[in-house]
């Protein structure tokens, strides 16, 4: 007979075993009869002779299986029935390990897609990025100018192919088709597809002569601009597109999910050292480009690293003028994968860390549960062990169980976690590289299995050896409950150090959870408080960037803003409006200056300042203190006025200490406009972020320093987002191609400058809320347990003196002692471990005494509630009634 | 009533199979009667485990060394009974060669000792 055979006939060799084994008994109790027994002796000697029928049919039964795996199936068929024969139960554990699988799945998903996948790009292990630093600026990433590019094109031998692209990102308006639409343009070496081993996924990459300065205008498009805009068109290439009012061909289209630079890019032209948000004459000196190359496939880093060193010696001692070529400075080469994610990775490893705690405590929550179920099924697994079943047998059908509801859990966790990650998308606030690639895929699914075949595994150990440690006939002796507090005295010990060291441990895990989450609230708080110098309600913010071509002169440009100033002022609901450089708390242009009438000397030399260029009316628009002199008037604006400027509160402190700066004169380096007179002092402006000190600023008027690109700011009486489509069409009124863009009230641009913090705070707070959730169900599901398996002894000691109040105190001490134990566990966890979260932190430290004591002062409320429900509960017991039933 | 006791003939591994195999040799029988046989053949030095006899035998019919069928016993009970196969006829043979060897060998090692 075939296995497979001998597999589907087996029911019917079973019956027929019963068949002959009956045979046999009838066979043996006449013989019995025969010698002289009474009938009933007859067939229970048989009986007895022939020993266990149900074993031995089990093992022919097991004798035609295929492998073990049947033998699991079977295991699991039955771990399924008894689980979901308690739904309420098998409810409460599949959603517990569901979170915790969820949770795991969803932020594997994001590390592995950030931080582990390699780069989409060919050999992408051979890239790396290259920065010249100031090394006392900690993060890598600095620009170089144009021509040091050149020199290390020229000289290094360490790369197959080194390129550049322009660390501005420009405004691209693209109009003549449709509604004029503002785009976040890249500039690029004409190599860069090639350094990276991208192919265009429509048209071709450029090519070198397009990157001279006059070569012809070509553009690359993003697959999705292509989609949306041009229909995807198949034979996009070759059509004109007009971008900032130059006509611009279009050679190819970028592959979907294309993501350097940066994110979110549309556009992508070539002259990478060309920027207009500065003058052409500045463009050689400026430190605008970022590199990046590809080593030579014999290269190690270690060499090219090396060479680096080499080069940027002689570059600083033959440039020592240049902005890259100051004493000092270093060429740094990082791996590209490593630079992209850097900021990011501590926060994703310290997410993913929280959820392995919360898996954990879903864990240990479960296993809980199981024990305690298990005390109530002592009976049956007694029964079992009579009957013949090995502890081997009843070990892995208890796992069985545990399996069968991690396995629920798995299904449900991974529900979550596409559910979790497609809110995740939807908030761009955290501006995590390469975003676009996350996804639930099969290597995520693998993970999420094997988590949960651990998962359940961990939570079904503890209950398994504890279901096959027990004594059979002291069990069969007992009648139902009182069976498993037999069993439960029994192993006692075991049980119960187990248990606490579980309820114990989940308590510690839960308290490094909250006190993570405490200190990033804190933060919060600490950032929120901070001035950050200007009224930020009802403050509406856009951006307008003026195409360079129509726009040829400040002239022109001055007009045009002027028009649309004078436009938005008489609507009705706008209080005040203001044009400014740059958006408060984005990071401003720095320049050199001098304070004071002195000889010029070595420009570089002088003092560091932001620059912010405004039109009047800004400080009051704003809402900025005015601390000394005066703002910006008409007459400043009046041909032939002396140049004037105003400087913050901190410039006044560390560029003049002690002097008094009203009337003053000071120059600047970049624009070289000459003297200027100090008319004011104004209050500090948090730029770059709430989260950055106050520095240097020196404000002044677009006559000074003008561009073509600013961002209106409207002071408005009611919602700043109700006037959007009426500054809108006030725009369009004085230019039909001119798009508006960035459009955001102060408040959301002061919120999405702590978006990522505050992201990872809702996370943690998130994760810490569920296992603050699980430790005090696992504490109250032990007090409990405790007060129910000790009815009896409750009952003596009433019967003996004791007061509810002994009783109260001796179980309410019970669960204060496992809080305490576990608020130490958690307390040492946390000073470890909240170490790697500094970067998160304001104005807090990660050992934050007030915080650690808060916390485990709340946990150690949440234990007295939690336990003394139940202790509660144990003083109601009648002592005459406990003693009589147990 | 006594089962086998330790002391008292455990069968050797593989020993059930080849002494199952010599009891029909004398024509078929069913499981009692072939435990039977065993232990008095042997004057009840052998003691038959049933936990060992049923699976042994459904071995042997898996194998194809036995072939089986359902008769009417002695006491008139339908009776599944088992019978030697010409391949079970060759595999006792080959069984009988072997542990005759051995019980040689084993003899030969255990003589000076005893004598």
């Amino acid at each position: 007979m075939t296995t497979w055979r001998r597999l589907f006939h087996r029911p019917d060799r079973d019956a027929e075993l019963a068949r002959e084994i009956r045979f046999y008994v009838d066979t043996a109790t006449d013989e019995n009869l025969a010698c002289g027994m009474s009938s009933e002796e007859a067939r229970a000697a048989a009986i007895r002779k022939f020993g266990n029928a149900s074993l031995i049919r089990e093992e022919i039964y097991l004798m035609n299986r295929i492998s073990l795996i049947e033998k699991a199936w079977l295991d699991l068929r039955y771990g399924a029935r008894i689980t979901f024969k308690n739904p309420a139960f098998a409810a409460t554990a599949v959603l517990i390990l569901a979170l915790g699988i969820g949770g795991n799945a969803a932020m594997f998903s994001v590390i592995r897609a950030v931080l582990l996948k390699p780069l989409p790009y060919r050999d992408p292990g051979r890239l790396v990025q290259v920065s010249v630093d100031n090394p006392r600026l900690t993060m890598p990433g600095g620009s170089f100018t144009a021509l040091r590019y050149q020199e290390m094109r020229r000289a290094a031998k360490s790369f197959a192919a080194l390129g550049v692209y322009s660390r501005f990102t420009e405004d691209m308006a693209l109009s003549g088709r449709g509604e004029p639409e503002m785009f976040k343009g890249a500039r690029v070496s004409a190599n860069f597809l090639d350094v990276l081993g991208v192919r265009p996924a429509l048209g071709r990459a450029f090519l070198p002569e397009e990157d001279t300065p006059g070569g012809p205008p070509v553009a690359m498009i993003s697959s999705a601009l292509w989609k949306r805009r041009f229909g995807a068109d198949p034979h996009v290439a070759g059509r004109t597109a007009i971008l900032n009012a130059v006509p611009y061909t279009i050679i190819g289209v970028l592959p979907a999910a294309f993501e350097f630079p940066i994110a979110e890019l549309d556009v992508w032209v070539t002259r990478p050292t060309e920027t207009s948000a500065l003058p052409a004459r500045f463009w050689p000196f400026v430190s605008s480009l970022k590199g990046f190359a590809r080593l030579r496939p014999q290269t190690s880093l270690e060499r090219a690293r090396a060479e680096a060193e080499v080069l940027n010696r002689q570059y600083l001692a033959a440039n020592p003028e240049s902005l890259d070529g100051r004493a000092g400075m270093v060429l740094r080469l990082i791996p590209m994968q490593e630079q992209l994610v850097a900021d990011v990775r501590p926060i994703l490893w310290m997410l993913f860390g929280a959820v392995g705690c919360v898996l954990l405590i879903a864990c240990a929550n479960v296993a809980s549960l199981l024990l305690t179920r298990s005390a109530w099924r002592a009976r049956e697994l007694a029964v079992r062990a009579a009957m013949g079943a090995s502890r081997g047998r009843l070990i892995a059908q208890s796992l069985a169980e545990s399996l069968v509801l991690a396995g629920a859990g798995g299904v449900l966790g991974v529900l979550l976690a596409k559910w979790a990650l497609t809110a995740f998308a939807g908030m761009p606030a955290f501006n995590l590289p390469r975003a676009g690639e996350i996804q639930l895929d099969a290597t995520v699914l693998a993970f999420s299995v094997a988590v949960s075949c651990v998962t359940g595994v961990l939570a079904g150990l503890l209950p398994s050896l504890q279901a096959s440690d027990s004594n059979i006939a002291d069990l069969l002796r007992e009648s139902g409950a009182a069976a498993g507090r037999v069993w439960a005295s029994r192993s006692w010990r075991f049980h119960f150090s187990s248990r606490r060291l579980l309820v114990a441990g989940q308590i510690g895990l839960s308290i490094v959870l909250l006190i993570g989450a405490a200190l990033l609230i804190e933060s919060m708080a600490a950032l929120r408080s901070v001035n950050p110098g200007l009224q930020p309600a009802n403050l509406l913010t856009a951006r307008i960037a003026l195409s360079p071509t129509r726009y040829d002169t400040p002239q022109k440009s001055a007009a045009f803003f002027d028009e649309v100033l004078r436009r938005t002022r008489a609507l009705p609901g706008v209080s005040g409006a203001a044009w400014a450089l740059a958006i408060p708390q984005s990071v401003l242009l720095r320049t050199n200056v001098q304070v004071g009438e002195a000889p010029e000397g070595d420009v570089t030399k002088w003092p560091m300042a932001q620059l912010q260029s405004v039109t009047t009316g800004y400080f009051h628009t704003l809402g900025i203190r005015i601390r000394q002199g005066r703002e910006f008037d008409d007459r400043d604006n009046r041909p032939g006025a002396q140049p004037v400027v105003l400087v913050n509160e901190t410039f006044a402190r560390q560029l003049a200490p002690g002097a008094n700066l009203l009337g003053q004169v000071m120059r600047e380096g970049m624009d070289r406009s000459g003297w200027m007179q100090i008319i004011g002092i104004v209050g500090d402006v948090r730029e770059g972020g709430l989260a950055a000190d106050a520095q240097p600023e020196f404000y002044v008027l677009p006559r000074t320093h003008s561009s073509r690109s600013a961002y209106l700011m409207a002071r408005t009486q009611v919602d700043p987002m109700q006037l959007v489509s009426a500054i809108r069409s006030q725009v369009l009124a004085v230019d039909r191609d001119q798009p508006l863009s960035n459009i955001a009230t102060m408040d959301q641009v002061i919120e999405s400058g702590m978006g990522r913090r505050r992201l990872t705070m809702l996370l943690l707070g998130f994760f810490a809320a569920i296992a603050l959730l699980l430790a005090t169900v696992g504490i109250y599901g032990t007090i409990a347990y405790s007060g129910a398996q000790r009815t009896q002894e409750m009952g003596i000691r009433r019967a003996l003196g004791a007061q509810d109040g002994d009783i109260l105190r001796l179980l309410l001490g019970q669960g204060l002692m496992l809080a305490l134990a576990g608020t130490a566990i958690g307390i040492m966890g946390a000073l470890v471990l909240t170490r790697v979260m500094k970067g998160l932190l304001f104005h807090i430290s990660p050992a934050d005494p007030s915080t650690y004591a808060g916390i485990a002062l709340l946990w150690i409320m949440v234990a007295a509630a939690a336990s003394y429900v139940p202790a509660r509960r144990a003083t109601r017991v009648d002592p005459a009634h406990a003693l009589r039933v147990g | 009533m006594p089962v086998n006791s330790k002391s008292k003939g455990d069968l050797l591994q593989g020993t059930l199979d080849m002494l199952i195999l010599q009891t029909l040799v004398l024509g078929p029988a069913h499981g009692h009667a072939i435990a039977h046989a065993i232990e008095r053949g042997s004057d009840d030095i052998l003691q038959v485990e049933h936990g060992s006899l049923y699976p042994a035998l459904y071995r042997l019919e898996d194998r194809g060394w036995v072939a089986t069928f359902w008769g009417t016993s002695e006491n008139n009970r339908r009776a599944k009974y088992y019978r030697l196969t010409l391949a079970g006829r060759k595999q006792l043979t080959a069984e009988t060669s072997r542990w005759r060897r051995m019980v040689s060998g084993v003899a030969r090692i255990l003589r000076p000792a005893a004598g």
